[in-house]
């Protein structure tokens, strides 16, 4: 069972870890996000974007995550790089679909009313298209992050991870305290993330709440 | 509301048409060959069936829609030549569905122009409360709250302020009461009429409802499916005169009963019945009302408000008339109502004649129904 001893001893390197596996997931998707947000325009502003923009992200999508690890180390090696390259790409699907579907939500009577009303296309997507969309596109955000966490124990193979590491070393030394370690560490991570950006979405969209009554 | 005079201007259609499929013109929302035109600050109401092309003709002018041909000058100039992000923000937008924002405020939806056209924050504020007073809503209440938290008819008055929020000359209205329930719709097409009063917009309203139109409208343009017009004219001459079988199918076989509620009381030539005080002397009240053809005593006050009415028979032979003998049934009836209503009060008390008052409640003369079936048949005044 997990020794309590042990893990009083090594706060600071399980602090280490779970900082790593934040960091990584971070990272991981803020440029997903970053490059969800361009397709998802293109294919917003051009409708025939959208099918080959999500075919080739669903396809990266659909790579099992061992393997995308293991096809990149030969060109970019045990490296963070490789972690963030495939950590990415399992994002983008997920963040480009919700960030179109969250567009395309935006009810058309206000679509129209600001055109109507002199809004230049530019105006009428940061004023009002990308703000009403925020429900949506927070919702991709948090299977994304979540995912993601999941997913970076996994790179502990290539030797990053996180918490992933712990999970490693723990079966290498058959010393089941670190296996729980990771395993409960990056479930309470991936559950702390969730809370936490269900409550940034909150804030951005204070309108988006059940009815007054 | 400030106390200048505010600015409208004309609007015109010049053959204007719009094709959707090059080798037909009869797609719905087509138009064709549309030529009219608005003075400024009257309401024109564009009524007809659905497909009739009358909500593409009101987004042709803020451009929404191009026109296939012709032009939309306002104020002389044709819209295609101006700027179109400049030209939309001068031009007041009210459509059914509100277009409301959902994620802001009240008080930001109404400011919505104002802040595209770069107004300080405090002028913002001001304006923001000012309309909402305007259209009824209490800005303390009503400013931070957001447009799930309102019920429809609220957000179809925010939806009215903001359109008004930059003082636009030209507002377009696309059935903007045609979402709530009959009795709000009334009251909100009254409230608006009421403003439109002192503010004296050049408006372009769409709508479905014959009713709607012939309530609203300064002139109204009928048109039917093609996107042809039909007939452009005040709401009485479209009535008393259609222009074709269509529009006289279109307004209605009431026609003859709606034309009543265009038409005032105080408009008509008020019969002046036999009319005595209390305290007169009744022989010689009873001699004329015996030399009139109208077998009734009109009996009024010392000041001469109405109490009510003595048959022929009941009047005493002698003595002074006394308030008992008045029959107080017949309705009171103030110069500003319409005939149709007084039409229906009349039915409604089981009587033949009403009393028109003045302000101070004295007698102007009676309106009986004999006069407003003589108005039917002969087409009565414009």
């Amino acid at each position: 069972m997990i020794d309590l001893v042990w893990v009083a001893n090594h706060l600071s390197t399980i602090g280490a870890s779970v900082w790593e596996h934040v960091v990584l997931t971070a990272v991981a998707v803020a440029i997903g996000f970053a490059i969800s947000m361009v397709l998802a325009l293109l294919a917003y502003r051009f409708r025939w974007a959208y099918g080959p923009i999500t075919a080739v992200t669903g396809l990266l999508y659909t790579i099992p995550s061992l393997a995308l690890f293991a096809i990149l180390v030969p060109f970019t090696g045990f490296s963070l790089l490789t972690a963030e390259i495939g950590l990415v790409s399992y994002t983008l699907l997920i963040l480009i679909r919700n960030i179109v579907a969250g567009l395309d939500g935006v009810p058309p009577d206000a679509r129209e009313a600001a055109t109507a009303m002199g809004y230049t296309p530019r105006q009428r997507l940061l004023g009002m298209e990308l703000p009403l969309a925020i429900p949506v596109i927070f919702a991709g955000l948090r299977v994304a992050t979540v995912t993601t966490i999941g997913l970076v124990t996994v790179t502990g193979i290539i030797g990053q991870g996180g918490l992933g590491q712990q999970i490693f070393l723990g079966l290498q030394l058959a010393f089941p305290t670190r296996i729980y370690v990771g395993a409960i560490g990056s479930v309470l991570l991936a559950v702390v993330a969730d809370l936490v950006l269900l409550r940034i979405q909150r804030r951005l969209s204070p309108w988006d709440r059940p009815r007054d009554t | 509301m400030t106390a200048h005079p505010r600015q409208a201007a004309t609007v015109e259609f010049r053959h204007v048409t719009k094709r959707y499929d090059t080798t037909r013109t009869d797609t719905p929302g087509a138009v064709n060959d549309l030529s009219f035109e608005v003075p400024a600050g009257k309401i024109c109401v564009l009524v007809g069936p659905s497909g009739c092309g009358k909500t593409t003709s009101l987004k042709m002018v803020n451009r929404l829609i191009e026109p296939t041909s012709g032009q939309i000058l306002i104020d002389g100039v044709d819209a295609a030549t101006r700027d179109v992000i400049e030209l939309r923000r001068g031009i007041g937008y009210v459509i059914q569905s509100t277009g409301l924002f959902p994620h802001q405020t009240i008080g930001d939806n109404v400011a919505v122009v104002p802040r595209l056209l770069g107004w300080d924050p405090a002028r913002r504020q001001a304006r923001t409360d000012e309309l909402l007073r305007l259209v009824g809503l209490e800005p303390a209440s009503y400013r931070d709250r957001y447009p799930s938290q309102l019920s429809g008819g609220e957000r179809q008055r925010v939806g009215v302020a903001r359109a008004l929020a930059a003082d636009p000359p030209v507002m377009l209205m696309d059935e903007p009461f045609g979402a709530v329930d009959p009795i709000v719709r009334e009251r909100l097409q009254d409230e608006f009429l009421r403003l439109q009063d002192e503010l004296a917009k050049t408006i372009l309203f769409v709508t479905h409802d014959i009713d709607e139109a012939i309530k609203m409208g300064d002139l109204v343009a009928v048109m039917q499916v093609g996107g042809h017009l039909a007939q452009f004219g005040p709401p009485a001459e479209i009535l008393s005169n259609p222009a074709s079988d269509f529009v006289a199918r279109f307004v209605g076989a009431d026609r003859g009963l709606k034309r009543l509620s265009l038409i005032r009381v105080g408009e008509l030539p008020l019969a002046r019945p036999v009319t005595a005080r209390v305290g007169d002397d009744a022989g010689e009240a009873r001699a004329r009302v015996l030399a009139d053809s109208f077998p009734f005593l009109l009996l009024v006050d010392a000041d001469g408000r109405p109490l009510g009415w003595v048959p022929r028979s009941a009047i005493p032979p002698d003595g002074p008339l006394d308030a008992s003998l008045a029959d107080p049934t017949s309705p009171l009836l103030s110069p500003q109502s319409t005939v149709k209503d007084v039409l229906s009060r009349l039915l409604a008390a089981g009587v033949q004649a009403g009393i028109v008052v003045d302000r101070d409640g004295r007698s102007l003369g009676i309106v009986t129904i004999d006069t407003i079936a003589t108005l039917l048949r002969e087409g009565g005044p414009r």
